[in-house]
């Protein structure tokens, strides 16, 4: 289930909470998230960028099944991001330093970023409001050219609804293509 | 975006590390924004390079760039709120010199990925400012920048 052209949370804005979500949408710029990443230094969005496109995944947290499926599948596509000049993030509640144990375990080389205060996670309208134990955001997923405007938006409430491998790459194909002005080698 | 200057001369001679490019030594191009901020006072420098100019691998040989998956994995998350900066040191467009890391303490340093590559001295530095460690997965590199820098 991908949500083309679609805001994230278009099916539950009946929360004035998430009406900030609506704004997430293809074409529109995502905010440059300041977060303390896995090790606890403050990073922003746009410096993890540096220029490159982003695959940008809010996850629950360490704990949820569905979150270590996704991500171990995620840290296999890093073997392909590493050498095409792209980004992974992840963005969830988790403490730095779990963040920082998960991150180990997956053999992930990304960055996540921690926003155990949910600091950003109203402002975004990202929470996922059927869970009131963890408070974690809503499984998303964005792919957001290298000055942070969003390409496509997954709902990943559902596990079908998150970006497939393919998926992923078919987005990084078609940002690179409009960023690269290089994409085809000119003809001598 | 303007794209930032590729890289910055050290010249190291085994023992000492210098932008002085009169010095002697071997010359190696590094990351240009290891020295753009203010020079963290009192630091280490872990230089994993040789004097000897026969010290090179090719940046796209594996063992490079294992060095370079690990430093992204466990080696700065292992420095924590120790690391500096880091920067790969470029012979030129192709080879690998070897790499510095720079650490407020340096009681990690035998941990070094870069280290096995080519053995590592520590040397007490002025020079370098602090840089946010590179983001990852990426271990390719810009330009024939020095990694972890440059940028399209």
């Amino acid at each position: 289930m991908t949500n083309d052209n679609a805001s994230v949370a278009a099916t539950t804005a009946v929360d004035p909470a998430l009406e900030a979500a609506l704004a997430l949408e293809r074409g529109a710029p995502f905010p440059d998230l300041d977060l303390p990443d896995h090790t606890g230094r403050p990073r922003r969005l746009s410096e993890l960028a540096g220029g490159d496109p982003i695959a940008l995944i809010f996850s629950r947290g360490w704990w949820c099944p569905k979150e270590q499926r996704h991500l171990r599948e995620l840290a296999q596509l890093q073997d392909e991001f590493e050498v095409a000049y792209a980004r992974i993030v992840v963005v969830s509640v988790d403490p730095v330093e779990v963040q920082g144990a998960f991150r180990a375990g997956l053999g992930a080389r990304f960055t996540f970023l921690s926003d155990a205060d949910r600091r950003w996670l109203p402002r975004l309208g990202l929470g996922e409001t059927t869970d009131t134990v963890h408070e974690p955001y809503q499984p998303a997923a964005f792919t957001l050219l290298p000055d942070l405007s969003v390409h496509r938006v997954y709902d990943g409430y559902w596990y079908w609804g998150r970006p497939t491998m393919e998926e992923v790459r078919r987005d990084m194909r078609e940002i690179s293509r409009s960023v690269r002005a290089d994409w085809e080698l000119p003809r001598a | 975006m303007t794209a930032p200057t590729p890289f910055t001369h050290v010249v190291f001679d085994g023992r000492r590390l210098t932008l002085d490019r009169r010095a002697e030594g071997r010359r190696l191009r590094a990351d240009s924004r290891c020295f753009d901020g203010p020079p963290v006072q009192g630091a280490y420098a872990h230089v994993c390079a040789g004097a000897d100019a026969e010290a090179r691998l090719p940046f796209d040989t594996p063992e490079v760039q294992q060095a370079r998956r690990d430093a992204l994995a466990s080696w700065i998350p292992r420095l924590g709120a120790s690391f500096v900066c880091l920067t790969t040191l470029a012979v030129d467009a192709v080879d690998c010199g070897g790499a510095i890391t720079v650490a407020r303490d340096p009681a990690a340093f035998a941990s070094d990925p870069f280290a096995r590559l080519f053995p590592g001295t520590v040397v007490r530095t002025d020079l370098f400012a602090d840089v946010s460690p590179p983001a990852g997965p990426v271990i390719e590199r810009y330009a024939g920048a020095p990694w972890p820098g440059g940028g399209f």
